[in-house]
């Protein structure tokens, strides 16, 4: 069984939504990806296309699976309250 | 003049990860051993500074020209365009503006010119370009305007956040990247502004302290005062912080005994792993260890046998988040961090350890490397200056020519 690189909460993935996909920065400077569709089917690992290292995805599976739109974790709206 | 600088032509050698054709090599295939770029516009004239983001990669030469390549999807090579480019190419649009430094975070770039302004280009996803009016990203450098007044004397860039020393010894930091970690520790009304700042903003809790130096991890930062004193902030994970909290909200000192009380002169940062230097040489490492990027010789690399692993146990004396002084590192010149791996100039050698699936330490394998060694490839040139990006290499030589 592969040990994961990381585990990382869903909020620090960028969101693509042409692709409908989550990434986050892997340790080779290519990108750990996981659909919207695999986190739907309760799925959660993130893989890199280009090396082996692995990152498991912290989300909350039911807010997925039950097809509810999910807000994509991008522009930090709340964070600008000082 | 030696003899070997008189006889001999400069070189880059790059080798490992190239996903995003970051090695400038004019392809995209990973290289496992260090390899020169022929055709470098740069091979005449002398680097001052090699740096590497994500998937791309950055030389400043002596006359403050700025070269770039590789992974430009958010506009990180500041070439007004955003497509990826697999040579070293001029940052045109800075002529007349020589660069002093240059810092590159996962997928944007940070320049420092000459007479202290900061300019920045690539993804403003979180706010790290300082320049709020842009939305997602900007593929050319934008003067950062709130800083025009102050003189910037030292970049460092993190994955998604952004630190700037001053002429005067103060800290400014912007880029949203480490919120989400500080929430997860804290409430929200305690995180301090600089560190949700979408313009800098002033690092509090180093207001007598004259800070000379900026460096920075995935999500961690760290600063060295005029005095050898290290102070660090932000994510502490992987206990890279020497702390035991899992956020360090206010910078907080590394204490001196850590270092056998000497002064600490210089440091570095991979993702999650810190080297430091001090006064007499002694090079610490500590933090992250499990891909071997401490270098310490008794971490439990990947792909070592048992009995390996058993005879090395017994020179970890020291857990992995306690600074330790590497012996082959005393007196290294310089040293480079990637996310997992590190260079380093030693003598006239350069070594190189840590994680090594693409060939980032550049001996031809891709198998982890527990302690530093020497990169044979790289023998027969004298070493000016060593770089790397996340997963990929740079160093500049002298070559026999």
């Amino acid at each position: 069984m592969s040990v994961f690189h990381d585990e990382v909460e869903i909020e620090d993935f960028e969101y693509d939504e042409e692709s409908e996909t989550y990434s986050y920065p892997c340790p080779c400077g290519d990108r750990f990806l996981i659909t919207r569709e695999d986190l739907e089917n309760g799925e959660d690992v993130a893989t890199c296309p280009s090396c082996s290292l692995l990152v498991k995805v912290i989300y909350d599976k039911e807010q997925f699976m039950c097809g509810e739109e999910v807000p994509a974790p991008t522009t930090n709206k709340e964070l600008v309250k000082c | 003049m030696d003899d070997l600088q008189r006889n001999s032509t400069r070189a880059l050698f790059v080798w490992g990860a190239n996903s995003y054709g970051q090695l400038g090599l004019g392809h995209k295939q990973d290289v496992l051993l260090p390899q020169v770029l022929k055709e470098f516009a740069c091979n005449q004239k002398t680097l001052r500074n090699v740096a590497g983001g994500g998937g791309h990669s950055a030389v400043i030469t002596d006359t403050g020209e700025l070269f770039l390549c590789g992974q430009n999807k958010n506009g990180q090579l500041g070439l007004n365009h955003t497509e990826d480019v697999i040579h070293f190419t001029l940052c045109s649009s800075l002529s007349g503006c020589p660069v002093a430094q240059v810092a590159c975070g996962w997928d944007f770039t940070i320049i420092l010119t000459g007479n202290g302004h900061v300019l920045s280009c690539g993804s403003n996803s979180f706010d790290q370009l300082g320049v709020p009016h842009i939305l997602r990203g900007c593929s050319a450098p934008q003067k950062i305007e709130s800083l025009k007044d102050i003189v910037v004397v030292n970049v460092a860039a993190g994955l998604r956040h952004v630190l700037a020393a001053t002429e005067n010894g103060s800290v400014f930091q912007w880029g949203t990247g480490m919120v989400s970690h500080a929430k997860r520790t804290c409430q929200e009304e305690m995180i301090p502004s600089f560190l949700k700042a979408k313009e800098p903003s002033q690092v509090t809790g180093l207001e007598n302290i004259q800070v000379k130096n900026v460096t920075s991890g995935s999500y961690h930062a760290a600063s060295l005062t005029a005095e050898g004193e290290l102070y660090v902030w932000g994510s502490n994970k992987h206990k890279q912080l020497v702390s035991k909290d899992d956020f360090l909200l206010k910078p907080q000192k590394i204490d001196t005994h850590y270092f056998l009380g000497e002064k600490v002169r210089r440091v570095w940062n991979g993702w999650t792993h810190m080297v430091a230097q001090t006064e007499t040489g002694k090079t610490f490492t500590w933090g992250r260890g499990d891909y071997g990027q401490l270098g310490r010789n008794g971490m439990l690399c990947e792909g070592q046998s048992r009995d390996e692993k058993r005879s090395s146990e017994l020179f970890l004396k020291e857990p992995l988040t306690v600074p330790v002084a590497v012996p082959s590192l005393i007196g290294a010149s310089e040293i480079a961090c990637g996310s997992e791996h590190n260079l380093a100039i030693v003598g006239s050698q350069c070594f190189s350890w840590g994680w090594n699936e693409h060939g980032m330490c550049g001996n031809g394998t891709e198998a982890n490397i527990c302690s530093p060694q020497p990169i044979k490839a790289l023998s027969s040139g004298k070493l000016l200056l060593i770089g790397c990006g996340a997963g990929h290499s740079m160093a500049c030589c002298y070559v026999p020519g």
